[in-house]
């Protein structure tokens, strides 16, 4: 009984994650799509919406479950993941709540090592798991992106520059619905995943899936996807401002190069097994394209800004992720903790959203600005 | 700890990654650069220009197609 408490409140938290993901993901494939205005902002974040859902039907290879080689797995309960998710939903609403893009999958691997570290000490982490698979690809996907994306401006405004502008500025947005939709497509593949394999590591754990590497059944399928797509469709309308029209103002061309430039970085990394975090390949993007025109149409304020937001995400959510796990075992190693942990949580949630709605609607679509 | 990063890998990204955005790039920028100067040589009435530039821009997009379903295989196959 004790048990079941704990998978329930695990799965609704990877749920909860889920969709934290998808609404602070949003605009990594519509911003600079909204901001030229190829669509408008609730088409953009529809279509988002239905191809992450989809996207997470493609395929189920689950079996990289998180934080696999970057904690050591004979350590990590349904308390440690409850820890980490905390960890990463805290850091992905911090973040949202700033405005600023950061990776939600960074998020929770630092939620994760933070509870393990507190649960069983810096043995039970990997430091050349963290260097592989965080470390080396935060600092190579945002300098491969905006060197790869200042170039294709270049050449795009070579190749189309003498060309009438209003022929060429429909082709642009026409391309990036395209890579718009790649791009979503691609994220609901991978990120909906990653809480498939919680749910199923969970299941594992709890004794209620056996087998070496048992398939997710369909109702966790089912759930992640419409999770994240639900998150998508709300919009984390502040992030896609901030990386719409803060960092660079961005004609279609621009913001051709920086989404299809950031998009072919990802795929490529994919295909030679080298994963990296979509925000931080497309944020590169977004800064190569405005730079390669002019250095000073980047706002460096901002970028720094962004740029401090990714050395903090593995030490915060870790921060937050082993408070969490050092919460609950206050109350023993049951379920109690992670119940008295949901239901503070909860409360205060309800409160701040309350406070929040007496000033006004709470959740707007307004990017302009 | 160095020896945990797949270099090889890394290495290969470095290369291959803007070779696949400028392929890209040059593939959609053919296509509005056709397209568009097809449109003016046939208000023109330049039919040999017309036809070279729509060839140019099919060509760019089957390139652009390719490119875009070729994603889409590593996304389903990866």
């Amino acid at each position: 009984m004790e048990n079941d408490l704990i998978l329930v409140i695990v799965v609704f938290t990877a749920l909860a994650f889920d969709f934290t993901n998808g609404f602070h993901d949003t605009a990594n494939s519509v911003a600079t799509s909204i901001s030229t205005r190829a669509l408008a902002p609730r088409t953009a974040v529809t279509l988002a919406a239905l191809l992450n859902f989809a996207g997470a039907f493609i395929s189920l290879k689950v079996a990289a479950t998180i934080a696999s080689g970057i904690v050591d797995a004979t350590i990590v309960t349904p308390t440690v993941i409850f820890a980490g998710l905390i960890g990463a939903i805290f850091w992905n609403l911090a973040t949202w709540y700033l405005g600023l893009p950061s990776s939600s999958s960074h998020a929770l691997i630092g939620g994760v090592v933070g509870a393990a570290f507190v649960a069983a000490g810096s043995d039970a982490v990997m430091g050349a798991g963290l260097l592989e698979k965080v470390i080396v690809p935060a600092l190579v996907a945002p300098v491969i992106a905006f060197l790869a994306a200042g170039g294709a401006i270049l050449i795009t405004y070579r190749m189309v520059g003498r060309l009438r502008p209003g022929p060429v500025n429909r082709g642009y947005r026409l391309g990036q619905i395209a890579s718009l939709s790649l791009l979503s497509l691609s994220h609901g593949t991978n990120d909906a995943q990653k809480t498939m394999g919680i749910i199923t590591l969970a299941l594992i754990a709890n004794g209620s899936l056996t087998g070496a590497s048992p398939d997710p059944p369909t109702w966790v399928i089912f759930s992640a996807a419409s999770a994240i797509a639900l998150g998508t469709y709300s919009g984390g309308w502040r992030i896609i401002r901030t990386m719409g029209s803060r960092i660079i103002k961005m004609d279609p061309a621009q913001g051709f190069s920086a989404q299809t430039g950031g998009a072919a970085v990802l795929l490529t990394a994919a295909h030679l097994g080298f994963p990296l975090s979509t925000t931080h390949s497309i944020t590169g993007a977004v800064l190569g394209a405005g730079a390669a025109k002019r250095l000073s149409a980047v706002r460096w304020g901002l970028a720094g800004n962004i740029f401090l937001a990714w050395v903090l995400t593995l030490p915060a959510a870790a921060a937050v992720g082993g408070i969490t796990y050092g919460a609950c075992h206050v109350f023993g190693n049951g379920a109690a903790g992670p119940v008295v942990i949901s239901v503070v949580l909860l409360a205060i949630m309800a409160i701040v959203f309350a406070k929040r709605l007496q000033r006004g609607p709470a959740l707007t679509t307004a990017v302009g600005g | 700890m160095i020896a945990a990063v797949d270099t090889k890998a890394l290495l290969e990204l470095v290369l291959v990654a803007p070779a696949a955005v400028l392929t890209v790039t040059v593939a959609w920028g053919l296509v509005i650069r056709g397209a568009t100067r097809a449109a003016e040589a046939r208000r023109e009435g330049d039919t040999t220009a017309t036809a070279i530039n729509a060839l140019v821009a099919l060509a760019g997009g089957a390139l652009f197609t390719a490119a875009l379903v070729y994603g889409l295989i590593i996304m389903t196959t990866k």
